[in-house]
């Protein structure tokens, strides 16, 4: 058989088409060393769960670049405070890896807690940290009693493992063992929830937080878009999770469940019919007649106000072909979306999953569909030469590597700009994709001018 | 009262760097390398957030490969990783060179380089033969994150690169020029004054190409993909035989004085010709090393600066204060061009700690007549605080001083590393006569903005 592209021979088993055969590709496995890899470390995993706590401050116990280039990178928004944006680091020198760096991060953490008063310093174990073998566990716990503010550990050296996914359940660890409860609310409904696993990246979260504050839910914490410590640390009152990003976050409320018996939802509201059915599953959980009817009222207005407003946009984008490319969730979870603007998922892939996220991919996509797993630049490249997608859905890296073959590209990632979750959400998302696909751009690319 | 002001660091913590590592600094050089792979020997972020970083500023791919060390790593030597990596760097993408990258993690785990590097050649000639083996240069870059900063980084990667690529043969009577972390826009400035001097140069590395490429899909079916452009692995090897070196800044100076050391390649370090007099004495260092008379065109280019400067300095930037951040070498050159404008540059302050920024600091306090607040090896919140003590008209530094920007009320002019909330930044000289007039409009539209009734018709005159 024709090998899906040109690759290394242990790579092959990587990328799989849906229906023929294997339908789940080879996963969570060692990058090959030399490639051009998309993935990033453990770190980086810790560091996305828990950057957006917008009240704290996010300190990096490492030499300089691991804060110098991770820095107010996450698109996450805050309704209130800043501090998240700070890069903060303990700057490691040569004489603090010889001698050891738990004094500077002391003092470090002292300093931050005076010049801010935050509602938690996190604190970030980097490879360097790892190697010269500071106890950070017991620093944290020190300047926690000497400051009375939360100092909390986070065991994120960047080399511990190949899989990003290994540093989100660090995030998650940190919250679960030194946050999550250890506040009382103040008054509790029946109708108590926690948002996990949305960001509020582009202001995601302000989408649907008031759909769901009409339903009459009570939001007793994000985790973590725009979200304050406190907040979180009263999570374990709450009666249901409802999880939007489940590749970073089905962790954590599992770990939830078993340890305060709080049941979760996957939601989504990426699309419409996704947004549809994640409020009516939210309602039919609650079982509550009036917030049923109600939810019922919130759709029929939702649905309202964005008819007919991407129609314009689905009549360009009809047929169009769109590989996606991500960290994981955005996998499976845009699938519909694109299907509702008429566009055909012709390839999907992430840089750090896991069997079960291959097997929610598999689910959600039509037979015939390229899934790939942890694609090298290099291997995306060839993909993207070969099949010629109208666009691609990734990040940073990856946009201008599309971009300079011809092929449109949208960002969905920490650097996109507007909101697309929610009904008016879906309106942006149709508006951003078709200016990528229709761009008059690419005609001009293919020019020809010498009649070659 | 001409005189610095030396401000110190009061705290441990960074709070908002205005610094990197080493490895970035050299992956920069590399990427300067035509058809060369930068491979990073550490972590997957220690690429990956590079690359991100990179592609963010110049707005192009960033292809830089990593031997993806473990925790086995970290027990046990990441010797597999690295001559893996390179033999798979090497059959797959069949690059000219590839310069490797040490980290913080393997320099601490005491990874021996040299012997691994020996070890993957001797696999390869096994899998690749002889001679497809020795095509393929593998320079050692030594890079620990814990030393200094990314500038030191990119010193260190031309040095590794002039010490294992030069070879000396024939006088080429070309010149050398290290331009230091600058952007295609300067380097291409660079390479117009060298032609209008009729100078063949050499630039080591020359990222011009690469960080701008152009979008030509039908060129970039070759596979696998690499950028146009870059200095080719010969240009390196005959550096050995030019009439100079000139390094265009003395913060990364050691490939030029390895050059002069081993080969007798007179060297010349900065400064980094951004302004006037700054240019002028690039001109000089030129002619100087070549014996080629300083042209016509260049004395018409320079007249066309200073013009620019006639029509606008007295009547919108005298005496207006600025505060300069960023690299110690753009910092400084910044700090004697607003000077030269009649400007005051009131704060100097740069992230890296090196010994040679305050005495010329101090220089151009003497030359221009003020007295010059500054700080070394300080961060943005320094930079905060002090403005919200002391006021100043206008910034000039990176994007991440937007926010301070915003927060004080004071506008700002994007100059250095890193620009992303404004375009073409990358593109535009702040080096050369051209580079001034390009500043020297950016700085008095910023003015005219923030500081005059915009429809007021005299400012048409």
């Amino acid at each position: 058989m024709e090998p899906i592209v040109e690759t290394f021979e242990s790579r092959k088993k990587h990328m799989c088409i849906k229906g023929e055969g294997l339908s789940i590709p080879v996963c969570d496995k060692a990058s090959l060393p030399g490639t051009v890899t998309q993935r990033t470390c453990v770190y980086g995993g810790a560091r996305i769960i828990l950057m957006p706590i917008t009240d704290s401050i996010h300190l990096v116990h490492g030499p300089i670049g691991c804060a110098a280039c991770t820095w107010d990178i996450r698109g996450s928004k805050s309704s209130r405070e800043d501090l998240y944006k700070k890069g903060c680091s303990t700057d490691l020198g040569e004489k603090d890896i010889v001698f050891g760096g738990e004094k500077k991060l002391y003092e470090t953490v002292i300093e931050l807690h005076r010049l801010y008063n935050p509602g938690a310093v996190f604190v970030y174990a980097t490879c360097v940290a790892g190697v010269i073998g500071d106890d950070i566990k017991a620093v944290c716990k020190k300047s926690e009693e000497v400051t009375g503010c939360r100092v909390i550990p986070v065991q994120s050296e960047g080399f511990q493992n190949h899989n990003k996914t290994k540093g989100h359940w660090i995030g998650c660890d940190a919250l679960l063992d030194h946050v999550i409860g250890t506040k009382e609310p103040e008054k509790t409904t029946p109708f108590d929830i926690n948002v996990v696993g949305e960001f509020n990246v582009a202001g995601d979260f302000w989408g649907f937080k008031p759909l769901l504050e009409e339903m009459g839910v009570n939001i007793i914490s994000t985790i973590t878009g725009d979200s304050h410590v406190d907040e979180i640390a009263q999570a374990h009152r709450a009666k249901l999770n409802i999880v939007q990003c489940q590749k970073s976050s089905n962790y954590l409320v599992k770990k939830m469940e078993k340890k305060y018996g709080i049941p979760s939802i996957k939601v989504n509201f990426f699309g419409l019919e996704q947004t549809v059915n994640s409020l009516r599953e939210i309602a039919d959980f609650f079982g509550d007649p009036e917030m049923i009817e109600r939810t019922e009222k919130i759709i029929e207005k939702g649905l309202q106000e964005v008819e007919h407003k991407t129609d314009e946009y689905r009549e360009r984008l009809n047929g169009k072909t769109v590989a996606l490319y991500v960290g994981g969730n955005k996998a499976w979870s845009l699938v519909r979306a694109f299907e509702e603007l008429g566009m055909d998922v012709m390839m999907s892939g992430t840089k750090n999953g896991i069997r079960e996220d291959y097997e929610r991919i598999k689910e959600a996509v039509r037979d015939g569909t390229i899934i790939v797993d942890d694609a090298s630049s290099t291997e995306l490249a060839r993909l993207l030469k070969k099949y010629r997608p109208n666009l691609l859905i990734s990040g940073a890296k990856e946009k201008y590597i599309s971009l300079k073959l011809g092929i449109p590209f949208c960002d969905f990632n920490h650097d996109r700009i507007s909101a697309f979750a929610g009904f008016k959400g879906f309106v942006s998302f149709a508006k951003e994709v078709d200016a990528s696909v229709s761009s008059p751009v690419f005609d001009l690319n293919s020019t020809s001018l010498r009649g070659d | 009262m001409s005189c610095v002001n030396l401000i110190e660091k009061e705290r441990n913590a960074i709070i908002n760097p205005l610094k990197t590592c080493q490895p970035l600094g050299a992956m920069y050089a590399v990427t300067g390398v035509r058809r060369a792979v930068p491979l990073v020997h550490g972590s997957q972020g220690c690429s990956t957030f590079v690359r991100y970083s990179l592609s963010r500023h110049f707005r192009e791919p960033s292809e830089i490969a990593v031997t993806s060390l473990h925790e086995d790593a970290a027990v046990f030597g990441g010797r597999r990783n690295l001559v893996e990596g390179l033999q798979n760097v090497a059959i797959r993408l069949k690059p000219s060179l590839i310069g490797v990258i040490t980290t913080c993690s393997s320099e601490i785990i005491g990874d021996d380089v040299f012997g691994f590097i020996k070890t993957a050649k001797k696999e390869l000639t096994e899998k690749i033969g002889e001679e497809k083996t020795e095509k393929i240069k593998i320079v050692p870059i030594s890079t620990p994150s814990f030393v200094e900063t990314h500038l030191k980084g990119y010193d260190n990667a031309v040095k590794a690169l002039i010490d294992h690529v030069a070879e000396p043969s024939e006088p080429n009577e070309k010149i050398n020029i290290i331009p230091g972390m600058v952007n295609p826009g300067d380097v291409r400035e660079i390479k117009h004054i060298l032609s209008l001097m009729d100078i063949e140069g050499i630039v080591l590395t020359d990222i011009s190409d690469p960080f701008d490429s152009p979008l030509r899909p039908s060129t970039a079916e070759l596979k696998p993909y690499y950028p146009k452009g870059g200095t080719t692995v010969e240009e390196i090897a005959d550096s050995a035989n030019s009439s100079g070196t000139l390094s265009l800044t003395k913060y990364a100076g050691s490939g030029a004085l390895s050059l002069e050391k081993k080969y007798n390649v007179p060297a010349e370090l900065g400064p980094l010709p951004i302004g006037v007099q700054n240019t002028d004495q690039f001109l000089r260092n030129l002619k100087k090393l070549t014996g080629q008379d300083i042209t016509d065109d260049i004395l018409d280019e320079r007249g066309l600066l200073i013009d620019s400067m006639a029509d606008l300095s007295s009547r919108y930037l005298h005496n207006r204060t600025v505060a300069i951040y960023g690299d110690p070498e753009i910092t400084a050159g910044m700090a004697r061009f607003v000077g030269e404008l009649g400007m005051v540059p009131q704060l100097v302050l740069t992230g890296a700690n090196n010994k040679e920024f305050v005495p010329d600091i101090e220089n151009i306090a003497k030359d221009t007549g003020n007295e010059i607040d500054t700080m070394v090896g300080q961060d943005l919140r320094a930079l905060e605080v002090y403005l919200k003590d002391n006021p100043v008209d206008l910034m000039i530094g990176s994007s991440d001083g937007r926010l301070i920007a915003k927060e004080v009320g004071i506008p700002l002019v994007r100059v250095g590393f890193p620009v992303y909330d404004r375009v073409g930044y990358h593109r535009h000289p702040v080096v050369g006569y051209n580079g001034g007039i390009h500043l020297i409009d950016m700085i008095t539209n910023t003015v005219l903005e923030n500081y005059y009734e915009h429809q007021h018709w005299k400012l048409q005159q």
